[in-house]
């Protein structure tokens, strides 16, 4: 690699520091406390995915370039230039990467390698080596927000169609699905996919809230390919919908990075405040149930349920109670993993990893972890918020002969609740 | 060995304090005048309020409970070593002046079996921590992990405990603070000289050795990742944002 690419590449980090990568790269003490916390050391014990050791290739160049003491004596961190080498492993280590920050958690100084590693991502966008399959998806996102018109009419029927299967499971002829609803209190963002869509719809509905859907998803590969501009535009699709349409309030679904995305990165990347608040589908609902705006009966569901903290939602979305509230309210077996919270093993598919078929291996090794947890838990059914995560555990579950039932939570109160057209139920 | 206590211990001390002042200083000022990020890195659970979240900080750089839970071992190691060092700095406080209350409470002879005792204690723990260390660097990913900076931290302060450590045990009953307070006292006043004692025995080597270890410590320091000394507290604070 010439020269001059690399004292390019290295000036992307320059470019994108700030206080606390600096601090986070001065004073790490490469003591590995963060090893065990990683389950993607734990699943494969390569050395390349020790959270430190990811953060240290960064640090490695930082030190050859822009800090003093790397300049002058390079040897004595092992400083070096960002040739191949070092992009091929900072490649695999950074996008492999869920972004958990579980290694964070248990850091004696609180380092986010993972923040670190959106640096990295600059880096090897730059050099020409981001993930192509996320940045094809993020760019697919970005093009259908600038041609809107284009895709309008399969959308709007696509919604009739679940409109039809919500008016049949609530036995009420006046539910819907509203779309472009001027002045409704609430913008719902779903996934791509009627399974998002039709039990919130139903809770939406049934609650008698003022509710549209918005025409784009949640989901946000910009965020994973790791381009905030991207990342910004895509989440701006549904922003600008929400300031049109005047609603109060936008609504994220299951899935955790759309929270993470809306409620903490957005206003940062568009340095403009937000007119509405964001909030996650499950406060709202188990703000409707404990109001009684919802009605949901503990029966319907047979079997031991336990919960999964998507670590986007809990960890770092801090929504530890509302989704343990309603998984106890629809039913009175209800286990908790070891451990939980924000000490809850990530289950490996996070960080758009599930998108990447490169990663497959690391990925389906590194859910050892949840695997163990699953099994020590006896339960027979997992509630488990976020796409990513259900994609991975349902992969780990077929895999590994767990025979367990994986649900969205919204799936699992919808089951619950006294409807007509309701005869499905889990467990049974 | 004058020649070498003037090198270690005297000039060598105001270059080493001098390093790391503005050492320091530099980094702190590199620090302050980078822009903080845009985005909130701060994690759950988290406080509501300021207050919690300050005596979180705390509680996490001085405690680090997270740690303890992930590798005990390590933290047992390392809380002894910093709980120790910490011990160490504030006995060397007798270097400037005798500490007040306890010596008339325990009498002159009573302060220093005092401080011989705790700094026997402190110097020996600090000892085990720093061979820990450096054990635990020599195999597997904690020796992937390492860069030769790890090393020679771990050297220099391996030297300054083990001069520390010998002027502690074999000259500990002949030479006590009050002599080596004359020469440091010397030091502040800007008026440097070495009390006969010092340079009656062998002592001034063991002190001169341990000085020398201690300016390179102090020199490097600013430097090296040990700026975590004063760093931790606002990355643990990010932790909260
Ligand atoms: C105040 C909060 C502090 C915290 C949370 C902290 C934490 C740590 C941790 C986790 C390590 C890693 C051990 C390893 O290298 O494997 C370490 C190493 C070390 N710390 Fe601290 N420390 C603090 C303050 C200090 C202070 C005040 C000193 C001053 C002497 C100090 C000196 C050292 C040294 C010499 C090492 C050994 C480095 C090595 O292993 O190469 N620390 N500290
Ligand atoms: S636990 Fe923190 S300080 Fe220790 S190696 Fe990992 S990132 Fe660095
Ligand atoms: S954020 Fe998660 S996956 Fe990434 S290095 Fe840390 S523990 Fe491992």
């Amino acid at each position: 690699m010439e020269t001059v690419e690399m004292q390019t590449l290295a000036g992307v980090i320059d470019k994108k520091m700030n206080r606390q990568l600096k601090q986070y790269i001065d004073i790490c003490a490469r003591c590995a406390i963060c090893k065990d916390a990683c389950h993607q050391y734990v699943g494969t014990g390569d050395f390349k995915y020790l959270p430190a050791r990811r953060a240290e290739l960064i640090r490695q160049v930082y030190k050859k370039y822009f800090d003093k003491t790397g300049r002058f004596v390079p040897a004595l961190y092992e400083a070096r230039d960002p040739d191949d080498n070092l992009l091929d492993e900072l490649y695999d280590s950074t996008y492999a990467c869920t972004g958990c920050r579980r290694c964070m958690y248990y850091c004696p100084f609180s380092i986010d390698t993972a923040w670190i590693l959106s640096v990295a991502k600059a880096v090897l966008i730059a050099a020409g080596r981001g993930n192509e399959m996320l940045g094809q998806l993020a760019d697919a996102a970005i093009f259908k927000g600038d041609n809107v018109a284009m895709f309008e009419g399969v959308i709007t029927s696509g919604f009739e169609e679940i409109a039809e299967e919500v008016r049949a499971i609530t036995g009420n002829p006046d539910h819907g699905v509203p779309v472009n609803k001027q002045g409704a209190d609430v913008l719902y963002v779903a996934l791509a996919g009627a399974h998002s869509i039709r039990p919130a719809a139903v809770i939406f509905e049934e609650a008698g809230e003022s509710w549209t859907i918005s025409m784009f998803e949640a989901a946000n590969y910009g965020y994973f390919y790791g381009d905030p501009e991207k990342a910004r535009l895509i989440t701006k699709r549904y922003i600008d919908e929400a300031v049109r349409l005047g609603v109060k309030e936008i609504v994220v679904p299951e899935c955790g990075h759309a929270y993470r995305v809306a409620e903490f990165f957005y206003e940062a990347w568009s340095k403009e405040p937000m007119p509405f608040k964001v909030s996650h589908i499950l406060e709202k609902v188990d703000d409707y149930i404990k109001t009684g705006r919802i009605k949901v009966d503990k029966g319907l569901i047979e079997g031991t349920v336990t919960y999964h903290d998507p670590c986007q939602l809990g960890r770092n979305g801090g929504k530890f109670e509302q989704p343990r509230d309603i998984v106890k309210a629809v039913t009175s077996n209800f286990v908790d993993l070891t451990p939980n919270r924000a000490e809850q093993w990530c289950c490996g598919g996070g960080g758009g990893i599930v998108a990447m078929e490169e990663f497959k291996d690391v990925r389906l090794k590194s859910g050892s972890k949840k695997v163990e947890q699953l099994k020590a838990s006896g339960a027979n059914i997992l509630a488990c918020p976020c796409e990513n995560c259900r994609l991975q555990i349902e992969e780990l579950n077929e895999i590994h002969e767990l025979g367990m039932e994986i649900w969205q939570v919204i799936d699992l109160v919808v089951a619950s609740m006294p409807l007509p057209g309701n005869k499905k139920s889990a467990g049974a | 060995m004058e020649t070498y206590l003037w090198i270690t211990s005297v000039w060598g001390v105001y270059l080493a304090l001098a390093v790391f002042i503005i050492g320091m200083g530099w980094r702190i000022y590199e620090w302050a005048t980078t822009p903080k990020s845009a985005v909130r890195l701060g994690m759950f659970p988290k406080p509501a309020t300021k207050t919690g979240r300050f005596f979180k900080m705390l509680k996490d750089t001085f405690i680090a409970p997270h740690s303890a839970k992930i590798e005990p071992a390590m933290w047992v190691f390392a809380f002894a070593f910093h709980v120790a060092a910490l011990g160490a700095f504030v006995g060397h406080g007798r270097l400037i002046a005798e500490f007040p209350i306890l010596p008339e409470l325990l009498g002159h002879d009573g302060m220093n079996a005092f401080a011989a005792m705790s700094g026997s204690i402190a110097g020996v723990l600090m000892l085990v921590g720093v061979l820990f260390w450096i054990g635990r660097r020599t195999f597997g990913p904690y020796k992937s992990l390492s860069v030769p900076e790890d090393y020679l931290l771990l050297f220099l302060l391996f030297g300054v405990i083990v001069m520390g450590d010998h002027m502690r045990f074999v000259y500990g009953d002949i030479i006590h603070a009050d002599t080596y307070r004359a020469w440091f006292q010397s030091l502040l006043t800007f008026k440097p000289m070495f009390p006969e004692k010092l340079l009656s025995g062998n002592v001034g080597w063991s002190l001169g050795t341990h000085m020398l270890f201690t300016d390179l410590f102090l020199i490097y320091f600013p430097f090296s990742k040990l700026v975590h000394t004063i760093g931790s507290f606002s990355s643990n604070r990010v932790r909260s944002e």
